[in-house]
This record gives structure tokens, sequence and C-alpha cells, in this order.
């Protein structure tokens, strides 16, 4: 067949025609360098989702390109929501989720990254990054929190404490509260005082994980810092059992009797974290242990508008006057090293995302996800100090801010203390002025009192007790497939049955020996001889 | 598949084949249907016996054989679990049935058709609740503030609230009466429908020869429906296992753990929480296994006691 000229210019015009279709399709897959990049987070706490078109997330993209759409824990345990992930294949380019993750081979090694940007390399020492290194030798995640690079004042006490309401501390005359049996005398002669207001005295939560309300007071009775599931002590550098001392049978001796008083809250031992919560959103619960995190920021516009007392402080209380406290370690000084922001594997641009992280990590940035624009969310004074007009303060609580205009990407990485210029925190919840405006009237009354000015006066605060410290970080990275991790869990169990019993056993003596003799029975030195094999560990390689 | 069986037996040629066109391209459907959503998941039981990675795949993970069956049966836990399910199962089965049936025949011996109706339509109606709402329900009147104590204090039945949920004594009846609750009205239908069906020349008979109504029911009514109660005790019997999953999970805490938890809230907390797929599956096989087994065995009984059978 000859070709004529018309059927080569048709096939030639065809050709062309196929070119222009496809063309676009091709470079439609490179993103032109301007263009904002979106990546996608998930991480394993409940949170509130941030609108798509949030202000300031666009602000922050202008400067880092790159914007996050973040999705959190619901319904869910983190342990089921990161194995539906697993199990379903596809993950985010963002995750938190640490161990389980990475003995999946869902992350990607982070060294280089690390290398590469500047503020990654900076944010932590040398030291902090080597003891984040897996077994392979690479890194993994990042931790997010705690982390000061030039530390401010604390303000708030945001760990475990027992906590009791202003109201009773007025009442009283802000007498000083050292021990547990007086923390619960003045529970009573509140109660006795006040027979008519339908209080309830103390409140324990034990809903499933959140039980360490219920479990771990006894190694802070003793004077331990909050080391999650086993005492160290550091005269013999050894991992000791505090759910058998002598203080916690004291305690849950002590708590027995106030329960018979019926001074603990009955339904404690059935209640559901939202149900616990809305109790102390009635304002009747005198008193608790339990982490700030934990109650405050659920309930926090209940606390700030709420007259009568019904703020709570933190007490510094131990098993005897004599037994220093240490409910307070200084932040900065916890490096959480089990769990941390990671990339995963199906993330296409890692480098890009490293970068995200990078540019988040900025001053600039920083100011952005914490403060806001100048003139806008936040001013400042002659002095060049930080604050908010009334204004401001008003329009930054409305729900409708929180939404559309604020965005903190608060599980990302994030500096805590000051910035640069040495005057200004670099959190907007850090800066004095704006922490002092904000404190409630009772709170500030009580303060006073004791002639404090924050929370962790109240406690006075602790250095971080050694390299090893938070042990936590290693229980809770047990998988039960290990014989430790098994015992562990196995310890979990029975003491969330039978710490209720004994609480509110008849005759405590024979059922506190039961449950020894149970516990025991469990082979708990299992447990602690890893974790005695994990402290060697830590204090040999010596990190801080 | 029809079709090499149709042939041996029955001796069905291709017109016959062609004539029943229709039911045949119907039926493949639904035998697709089967095969896809029953028999193909199926597969997943390999991971029982596997050291099952999701990263490693069905295929790609180490075999290790029996090994999770064996520490399923050694382990505590899953015994009590067992334990659990049977008992909250067999208690549910029973309340539920006998609740079920006696609704059933006083419902039928109300003359009055609108109040009959709408006592019927009322009773079915928490059918349709999810459970979470009845637990919500349950869990706000049960507990020491809640209606159930206000009124036995009133009533002077206890002179001090009963926090009812903190009792593992008392865990499985709260779950029977839960059930009860919500599926007596529902589960009454089929027995007032198989009800319906008896022959009412056989009362009027009865009458005519001087029978009250006790006696009416006794020998006329529930004799009647033998054969409905047998095929669904039947069926229900293999379903003894699934004694479910949400109340108990809902309802549950830390004090009664160890009556509340049942098979699948054990495959829930391994195969999910502790990424155990494998351990979670060989618990669910065993379940399905016994399942099975009941059925089978109750079947085997009926039809030697010369009763309705299911198959």
């Amino acid at each position: 067949m000859r070709y004529t000229k018309q059927t080569i210019i048709k096939a030639k015009g065809l050709f062309c025609v196929l070119i222009f279709t496809i063309l676009p399709v091709f470079t439609s897959c490179k993103t032109p360098e301007n263009e904002v990049k979106e990546f996608t987070a998930f991480f394993t706490v409940e949170g509130s989702e941030i609108s798509p078109d949030n202000e300031l997330m666009d602000e922050i993209a202008k400067v880092t390109g790159a914007k996050c759409r973040e999705t959190w824990l619901t319904g869910l345990t983190k342990e089921e929501a990161i194995n539906q992930i697993l199990a379903k294949g596809d993950l985010p380019d963002f995750i938190q989720g640490g161990h389980e993750l990475y003995q999946a081979n869902a992350l990607i090694p982070l060294d280089d990254y690390i290398e590469k940007y500047p503020n990654l390399k900076t944010y932590l020492s040398e030291k902090q990054w080597d003891s984040l290194r897996q077994s392979d030798g690479h890194i993994y995640w990042i931790p997010q929190f705690n982390i000061a690079h030039v530390p401010s004042k604390e303000l708030t006490h945001g760990q475990e404490a027992f906590w009791i309401q202003t109201r009773v501390l007025k009442w009283a005359g802000y007498p000083d509260v050292n021990t547990v049996e007086e923390y619960f005398k003045l529970i009573e002669d509140y109660i006795n005082a006040h027979p008519d207001e339908g209080d309830i005295g103390f409140s324990i939560l034990c809903d499933g994980w959140r039980g360490f309300c219920l479990e771990n007071p006894p190694q802070f009775l003793d004077g331990y810092p909050n080391d999650g599931s086993c005492i160290v002590d550091t005269d013999t550098m050894t991992v000791k059992d505090y759910n058998t001392t002598d203080t916690a049978r004291e305690y849950y001796r002590i708590l027995n009797s106030a329960y018979k008083k019926g001074l603990v809250d009955e339904e404690s031992f059935t209640s559901t974290y939202s149900e616990y919560m809305t109790k102390l959103g009635t304002g009747k619960v005198l008193g608790m242990v339990d982490q700030w995190w934990q109650f405050y920021y659920p309930l926090m516009d209940y606390f700030m508008t709420t007259e009568g007392g019904i703020n709570y402080v933190p007490l510094p209380i131990t098993i005897s006057k004599d037994v220093p406290n240490q409910w307070h370690t200084a932040t900065g000084a916890i490096l959480d090293v089990s769990d941390g922001l990671s990339i995963t594997v199906d993330c296409k641009e890692p480098d890009a995302a490293a970068k995200f992280v990078n540019d988040l990590l900025s001053e600039e940035v920083m100011k952005l996800r914490y403060w806001g624009v100048e003139g806008v969310d936040y001013s400042v004074d002659e002095n060049g100090l930080f604050y908010m007009t009334d204004k401001q303060d008003d329009m930054t609580k409305r729900e409708e801010y929180v939404v559309y205009r604020r965005c903190q990407y608060s599980y990302f990485p994030r500096i805590e203390g000051l910035s640069s210029d040495g005057k200004n925190a670099l959190m907007s919840e850090q800066q004095p002025t704006v922490f002092f405006d904000d404190l409630p009237e009772d709170v500030k009354e009580t303060f006073k009192a004791y002639g404090c000015e924050t929370y962790v006066d109240m406690l006075g605060s602790n250095e971080l007790p050694g390299p090893w410290y938070p042990m936590y970080s290693y229980s809770d990275s047990m998988g039960m497939d290990t014989d430790e991790g098994y015992v562990w869990n196995s310890m979990k169990e029975l003491k969330a049955r039978w710490l209720p019993m004994v609480i509110m056993s008849d005759d405590f003596e024979a059922s506190w020996e039961q449950y020894m003799t149970e516990y025991n029975a469990l082979h708990p030195e299992i447990f602690f001889d890893a974790m005695q094999i994990e402290l060697m560990r830590r204090v040999e390689n010596g990190y801080d | 598949m029809e079709k090499t069986a149709s042939k041996k037996k029955f001796k069905i040629d291709w017109k016959e084949v062609k004539r029943q066109r229709f039911l045949l391209i119907v039926s493949a459907f639904f035998v697709a249907y089967g095969i896809v959503f029953y028999y193909l998941p199926l597969t997943g039981w390999l991971m029982a016996f596997e050291n099952f990675k999701p990263r490693l795949g069905l295929l790609g993970s180490p075999f290790i054989g029996l090994d999770k069956f064996k520490f399923l049966f050694s382990d505590v836990a899953f015994l009590r679990v067992i334990r659990n399910t049977f008992c909250m199962g067999v208690l549910n089965l029973a309340t539920t049935t006998v609740m079920a049936i006696l609704f059933a025949i006083l419902l039928n011996e109300i003359g009055n058709k609108f109040l009959k109706k709408s006592i019927q339509t009322i009773s079915y109606l928490p059918h349709f609740l999810s459970w979470i709402v009845v637990v919500g329900i349950l869990h706000n009147s049960l507990s020491s503030s809640g209606i159930i104590n206000d009124l036995l204090l009133r009533f002077g039945v206890v002179d001090q609230a009963i926090n009812f949920l903190a009792h593992p004594e008392y865990f499985w009846f709260i779950v029977a009466f839960a059930n009860v609750w919500k599926e007596t009205g529902w589960n009454a239908i089929i027995y007032l429908a198989s009800i319906t069906s008896i022959d009412p020349s056989l009362y009027e008979a009865a009458s005519i020869d001087g029978a009250d109504r006790l006696q009416k029911i006794k020998y006329i009514t529930l004799p009647g429906i033998k054969p409905t109660i047998i095929i669904l005790l039947i069926m229900n019997v293999g379903n003894i296992l699934n004694v479910g999953f949400e109340v108990q999970y809902l309802l549950g805490n830390g004090l009664v753990q160890s009556v509340s938890q049942t098979i699948d809230i054990y495959v829930l907390k391994w195969g999910i929480s502790q990424n155990d797929f494998s351990l979670g599956t060989a618990a669910g096989i065993f379940k399905s296994v016994v399942s099975i087994m009941l059925i089978v065995l109750c079947n085997h009984l009926a039809k030697k006691a010369g009763e309705e059978k299911l198959f």
C-alpha cells in the first residue's frame, strides 16, 4: 500500500494530538517547585482535626512549602489502630507508633535526613540521638515533647500528682498536707463539715490502660520519680518492685479505710474514662491521683470559667513526712525514647517530608504554630515581650479559632522553652504573662497562701534521676511474645482486678495476703530481671 | 458442579438444563457469593499454623505447625475465656428461648387484637437498638445511683446501694438479662407465627372436651410449636459460642475481667492489640470447630429422639 500525502498528514496530526493529550499527564506527575505539597499523618492519641482551610496552616505552608493533614485515634486503642493500618497496608506519610511499626518494617531510617537538615541535627544532642538508635543501629523516630534548648521556668506541673480542689484547702485554712494520711483526713473533715453538698471525696480512674492512677502511686509515695513500671534504687543500682512494698500495703490500707468511711467514690472501679471526666466536670470530686494532661485539657474550658474553688492544685504527698517527694521531674530532662514521629515506607517523598519537619522546627514556624501572626493573634509590648490583649485572649479561646485558625501540628516535634531572644517562650502556654493572665482566681489565691507562684512550686522540681530514666519506655515496648512482656501484662491484669477488691474488702489483711499470693504466683521476677538488664544497659550506655 | 452431580443421579439432559437456565444462572450467583465470601476467607486459617507477619504476607510467613495451639491450651486465660463464653452462651440461650416462648404464648392469649399488636410492636423495638446504646442504658441504671438501686432503696429491699457491675458473680446474669430485654420480643415473633398455624379446630375440640386455658396451652400450643422450638434450638446451639463481644467488652471492667472476657475478646486482644494474628486465628478456628461439633451433636440427638432435625 502506498501512503498518500494526505494519510501522512493525517497520521502526523493524530500523532500531535496524541502527544498533546499525553504530555500534560506526564508533566502533572511532577510537582512544580512552587506548589504546596500535602502530607498525611496519623497519631495514636485522641485529638481534634483541624479544618483543611485552616488559615495558619496556609501561612505555615508559605514558609515550608508543605502542609499536613492529620488524623487521630477514634474509638480504637493505639495497638488496634496501628495493627489495622499495618494489616490494610496503607500507611500515611507520617505516623507515631514506635517499636511495633519498626518491627513490621514500616518505617524508614532517618539518620541521613538528620545529618542533612540542620534543625533536626541540633534538635537533640548527639548522645540523645544515639539513645534513639534501634537494634539495627538506625534512628526511626523523633521524640516530640519535652525538648527545650533554652529551658524556661516551668509553670505547670504537667505530670502525675495527688490533686485537691482549692475550696478544700481554703476551708481548712491552707494547711500543710504532706502525707497520704493527712490528705484523706483533710477530705474526711471537709465532707463531714459539708454533709449536704453531695461531694465525692476521692475518685480513682481505673479504665483500661489508664489504670496507672490506681496502681502506681506507691512509687511516688516512697519518694521515687515516675519510672512507671518499677523503682530504681540509685544506691545499689537495682530495680525494685513497688507493688509489694510496705508503702504499697499502707497506701491501700488507707484507701480501704477511706472506702469504708465512704470517702472513695465506689463507682470508680466500674466507670469508664468518659464517665470519670463527666464526674470531674460537675466539680463535685474533691481529689484524685491523675496525670495533668489526662484530666485538665479535656475540661479546660470548665476549669477556666467556673468559680467556687473547683480547680485542682497538686500536693507534695509521700508516705511520711521524712520522705522527700519526686512528683515533678524537670521536663526537658525527660526524653521518652519509646515513641516519636516517624516517616513510613509508603511516603513517596521522604526527603521532602524530613525537610517539612526540619522547617517546622525553625523559630519562624514555631512562632506561627504556637503564637500565630504578630498583631493578629498576639501582640508585642515595648520590651519585646509577647502577650495577648484581652481581645486576642478571647478570640484564641473560641472553638472556631481552634478549628479554622490555630495550626499547632501538636504531635510534630517542637521546641519548648525560650526562643533565641532569651525572653519569650516559644509556646504561648509557657509564656509567664499568658499563664498568669489565665490563672483562675482560686488557684492564684492558693498559690499565694502557700508562697508559691506556679503549680511546680507547690511540689518543688527534681533533676533528671539518671540516664536510665524513664524505665517505662522499656516496659511499654515489650511485646507479649516475650516472657517478660507476658508476665508484665498478666501483672497489669491482676492488679486491675485485685486492687479494687482489696480497697473494697471487709477484711483488708486477708485480701492483701491473697492478692500477694496470686501476684507472686505470676513470677514477677521474670519481668524485673528483664528490667534490671535494661537498666544496666542504659547505665553503661550512659545517654542523657 | 451442578451439572456433573445432576448427570449421575437424575439423568438430566441438556434440554432440561436449557429449560432451567434461568434458575441455574440465578443460583450460580449465590454459589459464587458463597465461595467468595465464605470459602475464600478460610484460606486465612493458614495464619494459625504460621508465625504470621503482615509485611511477609500469608505465603511468606514462616510455618510453625501447631505451636500456636499449644500455647493456646496452656494459657490459663484462654481456658478461662472458654468457660466464660460457654457459660454465658448456655445461660443466654436458655433464658432467651424460655422467655420468648413464654412471651409468645402469653401474647397469644390476649383477645383484644389492638392491644396484642401494640404490645408486640413495642416489645420488639429494643431489637433495633445497637448494643452500645443498650450497654449505656444498663451502665446508668445499674450504677450505685442508678434507677435500679434507687428503687431497691426506696422499697427497702436493700439498705445500701449495690454496685452491680463491681461484682463478678452478677455479671453473667446481667448479660443474660440484657439479652432477654433486647431480644425477647423479636424472638417471640417466630413462635407467634407458628402458634397461629396450629389448626383452630384442635382448640375447639379441646374446649368441647372441657379443657381450660392452661390445659390447652399444655396439650395443644406447646406440642404444636415443638418442631419450631427444636429447629431453633439446634440452630442456636451452633451459635452458643457466638455469645457476642460488644456487651462483654463494653460492660466489663478490671474487677470482673475474669468472668467477662469471651473468646472473641481474646481474639481481639491477641490478634489486633498484640499483633499476633496467628494466635487470634487459632482461637477463632477453635471456636468454629467447637460450634460445628455442637451443632452436629445436637442434630444427632434430635434425630435419635425422633424429633425434627436440621440436616
